[in-house]
């Protein structure tokens, strides 16, 4: 696990733990134990295991968000439900007299109080994920599958293009839209000469490049190596090639600075662009007609070039 | 006849370099956000080993491609290193590469420099009238990890191509694993012409290459190298490179007349064996598998042929033992 975002919640770290020890020093404070044989164990494993659990989930939500208002308002919601849930557990040990009998009375208000607060971040964070799917907008289709994502671009791999194609493939009886197939010119030679980590940043920044030039329907996956892979729905292969052709030009104008030296980079791409016919049955079919033709093209620019 | 032991690499001897293999492998794994401790963790090898001097066995060099196989994201880490090693640091190995007049003598060279830049896969080669074929088995008798160090040596053969001529000799691929989930790399890596579940790895190219000149072919510089790259003090040979050596020469050897050659008994040569993940039988059944599957199905040879040149004596025998090795009969086998 990565606990990087942990160090920046120092203020919901301090409520988390607020709430966790403050019902603690309350019941022994304020109570007294209860005999031996008065404790009911099967309450305290039930009442233990909301409190453990309640504590992980305020962990979880710590280590997987930046700071914001939703992040804190699901950490203090949790914790104030965390508090009752403490509450509770300690009394099953702890027998109160009268001048604490209201610690029995309100010991459930704060995890309503809690619940409210939580369901008022659900709903923020409900509005929070409709922004960020329009922010991945061309990354992804109507599917999200984390451990599908390529590790150096972000951006989704070969296998999620192909069940995204293979969904088209399904849901329409003539299909109607196109792959193109996009791969950057001589990326091994550059990957010599300024190291791979240079390479790994370039591909970042061709991938951004490409997305800019998408339009909010299409999707991009990174297919293997510097190759790139582009499903463009409702659309002809004039129109594909046209799309491949703006974003030819954007990677040829791109001036890449290597972090070593000011001199800028530049660099070419060979595209080619497939519409999905009728006799395609699974998306296998249409990737090696792409791939075979891009291979060939790359080919004569090759013997063009000797 | 007596071998010399001292000639021959074991899996447990230090003598790789850290700088080459492991640290090409370190670097890339721990830029894929890795851990570096679990990347080491049961190789006893420390991250400062990959600035020095230091040697290294190949059973350390397997864990460690065991941890960055099980660890890495992605399926592109073997695909990666492939494309990384050469030339990567293997300094005078690659410059005698680099040099060569033409692919056949880069193979000449490769044959006699192969510990120092490939240790984990040994090949022989084999012609036809117009086909070159290489066929590739496993140094060290891991089986887990074998399609990872073929993807490895692959991705490096073609990168290398890449290299000598500025672009690829079209290889054809044959692979003893089925077709992996992740075809896009091999297709971006190595191209299209590969064959999955095969009887044995072999990989295959016209004979046209090995006379077509090299890009930057230079005599002098290539014998300067060779030179530099022969004081090295890794031997030329594995153990079990040399076991097969031994066998493809004599295939009727019994397990005690090969233990008298390397001057053991067979007890503690069956031991080393075992160290190397194998038996006596399994090497004798992997050369013949091997053998009978280039005869029969690559060169389409009929079944006296065949027999006759893998020392059997009648049919029959021939028959049954090419069922036993490869699951198939001859006839079948010519058939795919």
């Amino acid at each position: 696990m990565n606990f990087s975002l942990f160090t920046r919640h120092s203020t919901l770290c301090s409520i988390f733990f607020g709430c966790l020890f403050l019902p603690i020093s309350l019941s022994f404070g304020l109570g007294s134990s209860k005999i031996l044989g008065d404790i009911s164990w099967l309450d305290i494993l039930g009442e233990g295991s909301l409190v453990i659990l309640s504590a992980i989930w305020v962990l979880f939500v710590l280590v997987s968000r930046p700071p914001g208002k939703v992040t804190s308002a699901l950490v203090i919601g949790l914790s104030l439900f965390l508090f009752s849930a403490c509450l509770d557990l300690f009394d099953e040990w702890m027998h109160y007299d009268n001048r604490a009998a209201y610690l029995n009375m309100f010991e459930s208000i704060p995890a309503a109080f809690g619940m409210v607060i939580m369901s008022y971040a659900l709903f923020q964070w409900h509005q929070e994920l409709l922004i960020v799917n329009q922010q991945l907008q061309r990354r992804e289709l109507n599917l999200r599958q984390h451990d599908q994502v390529d590790f150096i671009t972000k951006l989704y791999d070969a296998d999620y293009m192909r069940e995204q194609i293979n969904d088209q493939l399904k849901h329409s009886g003539n299909p109607t839209f196109s792959v193109v197939m996009l791969d950057i010119d001589s990326f091994d030679s550059f990957n010599r000469q300024y190291g791979h980590d240079e390479g790994d940043r370039l591909l970042r920044e061709v991938s951004e490049l490409i997305l800019m030039n998408l339009r909010s329907l299409d999707l991009v996956c990174r297919y293997a190596g510097d190759r790139f892979i582009l499903l463009l729905p409702n659309t002809d292969r004039v129109v594909a090639e046209e799309i491949a052709e703006q974003i030819r030009k954007a990677i040829v104008h791109l001036a890449y600075k290597p972090s070593r030296g000011n001199n800028a980079v530049y660099h070419s791409l060979t595209y080619v662009a497939e519409t999905a016919s009728m006799e395609d049955k699974i998306a296998e079919a249409i990737l090696s007609r792409v791939n075979r033709r891009l291979d060939l093209s790359k080919q004569s620019i090759s013997a063009m070039a000797i | 006849m007596k071998l010399n032991n001292s000639k021959t690499i074991n899996i447990e001897d230090k003598l790789l370099p850290a700088h080459q293999y492991a640290a090409s492998l370190f670097d890339l794994v721990t830029s894929r956000n890795v851990n570096k401790h679990k990347l080491l963790r049961g190789t006893r090898i420390f991250q400062e080993d990959f600035k020095s001097d230091k040697m290294l066995s190949p059973q350390q060099l397997l864990q460690l491609t065991h941890n960055a196989n099980a660890l890495t994201p992605g399926n592109d880490c073997s695909f990666q290193l492939g494309r990384r090693l050469f030339p990567g640091n293997y300094g005078a190995v690659s410059n005698a590469l680099m040099y060569s007049k033409d692919f056949g003598e880069a193979l000449r060279l490769l044959s006699i420099l192969r510990n120092q830049i490939c240790p984990f896969l040994e090949g022989n080669a084999y012609s036809s009238i117009d086909k070159q074929y290489l066929l590739i088995k496993d140094s060290f008798g891991d089986p887990t990890l074998l399609q990872f160090f073929i993807e490895v040596y692959c991705s490096a053969l073609v990168s290398t191509s890449k290299l000598l001529y500025e672009r690829r000799i079209p290889f054809n691929f044959s692979f003893p694993f089925q077709r992996p989930k992740h075809i896009q790399e091999y297709e971006e890596n190595l191209g299209y012409k590969l064959a999955f579940s095969q009887p044995i790895f072999s990989i295959s190219f016209d004979r046209k290459w090995l006379h077509t000149k090299c890009t930057h072919r230079s005599d002098s510089l290539k014998w300067y190298s060779l030179k530099q790259a022969k004081m090295s003090s890794i031997p030329k040979l594995g153990f079990l490179e040399q076991v097969r050596k031994l066998l493809m020469k004599n295939r009727q050897l019994s397990l005690k007349q090969a233990a008298a050659v390397f001057s053991m008994s067979p007890a503690t040569f069956k031991r080393k064996l075992s160290l190397h993940g194998k038996t006596f039988q399994q090497i004798q059944d992997e050369l013949g598998k091997q053998y009978a599957t280039f005869l029969l199905q690559m060169q389409h040879l009929s079944n006296e042929e065949s027999a006759s040149l893998m020392q059997f004596n009648d049919i029959p025998n021939f028959r049954r033992a090419v069922k036993r090795w490869t699951g198939q009969t001859p006839s079948q086998l010519r058939l795919t």
